[in-house]
């Protein structure tokens, strides 16, 4: 049965406050049964301190709960998400600025390859 | 003000001692680790912090308020004068900071200023006339200052801190998820202080994230009672209704919410969910070119422009809005296709 979008868009914002995620620069809507996400996806650092390893994989566990509680909201037809500092590939969340990191040196590596191999 | 701290305070206590570890430059943490140590009756350290949250934020109001109550309440009425004068002379019409002055120069025997700063307190704010009536202390247009008064004055320095003590407490408490006890906590605040729109509409919000909507209507409904021009109030009301499927009831309330804050994007965004949900397209399209108009960089509110002109058959316009769509985010597959379809 589809709901209406604002029913959705409530549930949502409920998930959300349920889940502690800092949902402040974070947009989400609901337009006829797909839902968005945008901006940028964070959790509130007194919650995860310091340590970027243990930050990354909470975050990919909440991102993942999130994700599983929306799709199962009655009317939810699709959700996207368009953060700007996460996104899925494959299955797996990947910190965008880590993913760039990661490109880097790789691309690092492959000119130095070039160069030796010159 | 010594009180016996219980179990629950105390860890609430080493948590916030770790987190100023990790954050020693939060006023914030300083002005509620300063709460706590009142509690925990060691008035030495509560002032340290009140100190130092100010000195990381002066404009800090809260912390000044919180830090002139602690002088007032333990007899240093010198101390707590310069701080009520120096942040009225920054907010000349915060009622509150009127009240505490004119209770310093009570304590201090000087009746006629304490007479003439609470007669200001009056006429900055109607709030006070009710709360000075509602107490006894009004009689014939004016404060009377008899036994009566003297024994509630007395008592107001520590409520105020008692009140802000048990709002910050149910406000961590609901943030950690303690629901049932954020609720006790908040309710105390809002007994303590009852015309305070902002417990009431803090208790909703806890009644709501524990899922007790009734309840968080009520609340909400007293903190508009107080306050009727609580916009987000009305907005909360409405994510409530919202989520009981109450929608012309969530419609009612998102335009008040509207009507008091119009230069909000986003609740023009959601007012618009609601029109297009009773199919009133064009007061849909309306409310979507006010949020773009407030925000142009708003993408959601652009989808959803374009989906309504798809609907009501305006497909030049749809493609306008979805090409703008897909010009800054070229993944969104459902636009693509929407875009796609109509072509």
């Amino acid at each position: 049965m589809l709901k209406e979008d604002f029913v959705i868009f409530s549930n949502i914002r409920r998930i959300l406050i349920r889940t502690s995620i800092d949902y402040s620069r974070m947009d989400f809507g609901c337009i006829r049964g797909v839902v968005y996400f945008r901006g940028l996806f964070q959790l509130p650092p007194q919650l995860i301190g310091d340590d970027q390893e243990k930050v990354r994989e909470i975050s990919e566990k909440t991102l993942f709960s999130l994700e599983k509680k929306v799709r199962n909201l009655p009317g939810v037809s699709d959700v996207l998400f368009q953060f700007e500092n996460w996104r899925k590939e494959r299955g797996k969340w990947i910190p965008i600025e880590r993913k760039k990191k990661v490109e880097e040196v790789k691309e690092k590596r492959d000119e130095e390859k070039t160069q030796s191999n010159l | 003000m010594r009180r016996r701290p219980n179990r629950i305070y105390k860890k609430i206590l080493r948590e916030m001692e770790k987190a100023i570890e990790l954050h020693p430059d939060y006023a914030d943490l300083h002005n509620q680790l300063g709460l706590l140590f009142i509690l925990q009756g060691d008035l030495k350290k509560a002032e340290g912090h009140f100190l130092e949250a100010l000195r990381i934020n002066p404009k800090y109001q809260e912390a000044a308020k919180n830090l002139g109550c602690l002088y007032l309440d333990i007899g240093r009425g010198t101390k707590a004068e310069k701080i009520f004068v120096t942040q009225l002379k920054k907010y000349p019409k915060e009622g509150t900071l009127h009240h505490l002055l004119g209770m310093v120069y009570l304590k201090k025997g000087r009746e006629g200023e304490a007479l003439s700063r609470m007669g200001k307190v009056v006429r900055c704010s109607s709030y006070y006339e009710d709360f000075y009536k509602k107490n006894g202390l009004w009689k014939r247009g004016r404060l009377d200052l008899g036994q009566k008064a003297e024994i509630f004055l007395k008592r107001f320095p520590k409520n105020y801190l008692s009140t802000q003590i048990h709002h910050w407490v149910g406000l961590y408490l609901a943030k950690k998820g303690h629901y049932a006890r954020a609720v006790q906590e908040l309710k105390k605040a809002a007994k303590l202080s009852p015309d305070q729109f902002l417990f009431h509409a803090n208790l909703g919000m806890v009644y709501y994230y524990r899922g007790s909507y009734s309840k968080a209507i009520q609340e909400y409904q007293k903190a508009l009672k107080i306050n009727p021009l609580y916009g987000m109030g009305y907005a909360h009301l409405s994510y409530i209704y919202g989520l009981m499927g109450k929608t012309r009831k969530a419609l009612w309330n998102m335009e008040r919410a509207v009507g008091i804050n119009p230069n909000y994007a986003d609740l023009h965004y959601n007012l618009s969910l609601l029109y297009s949900d009773r199919k009133r397209y064009k007061e849909a399209i309306s409310e979507l070119k006010k949020a773009l108009q407030i925000n142009p960089q708003y993408l959601l509110a652009r989808v959803n422009l374009g989906v309504l002109y798809e609907e009501q058959r305006k497909y030049y316009l749809a493609k306008k809005e979805y090409k703008k769509v897909l010009q800054i985010n070229p993944d969104d597959r459902h636009v693509r296709k929407r875009l796609e379809r109509i072509s």
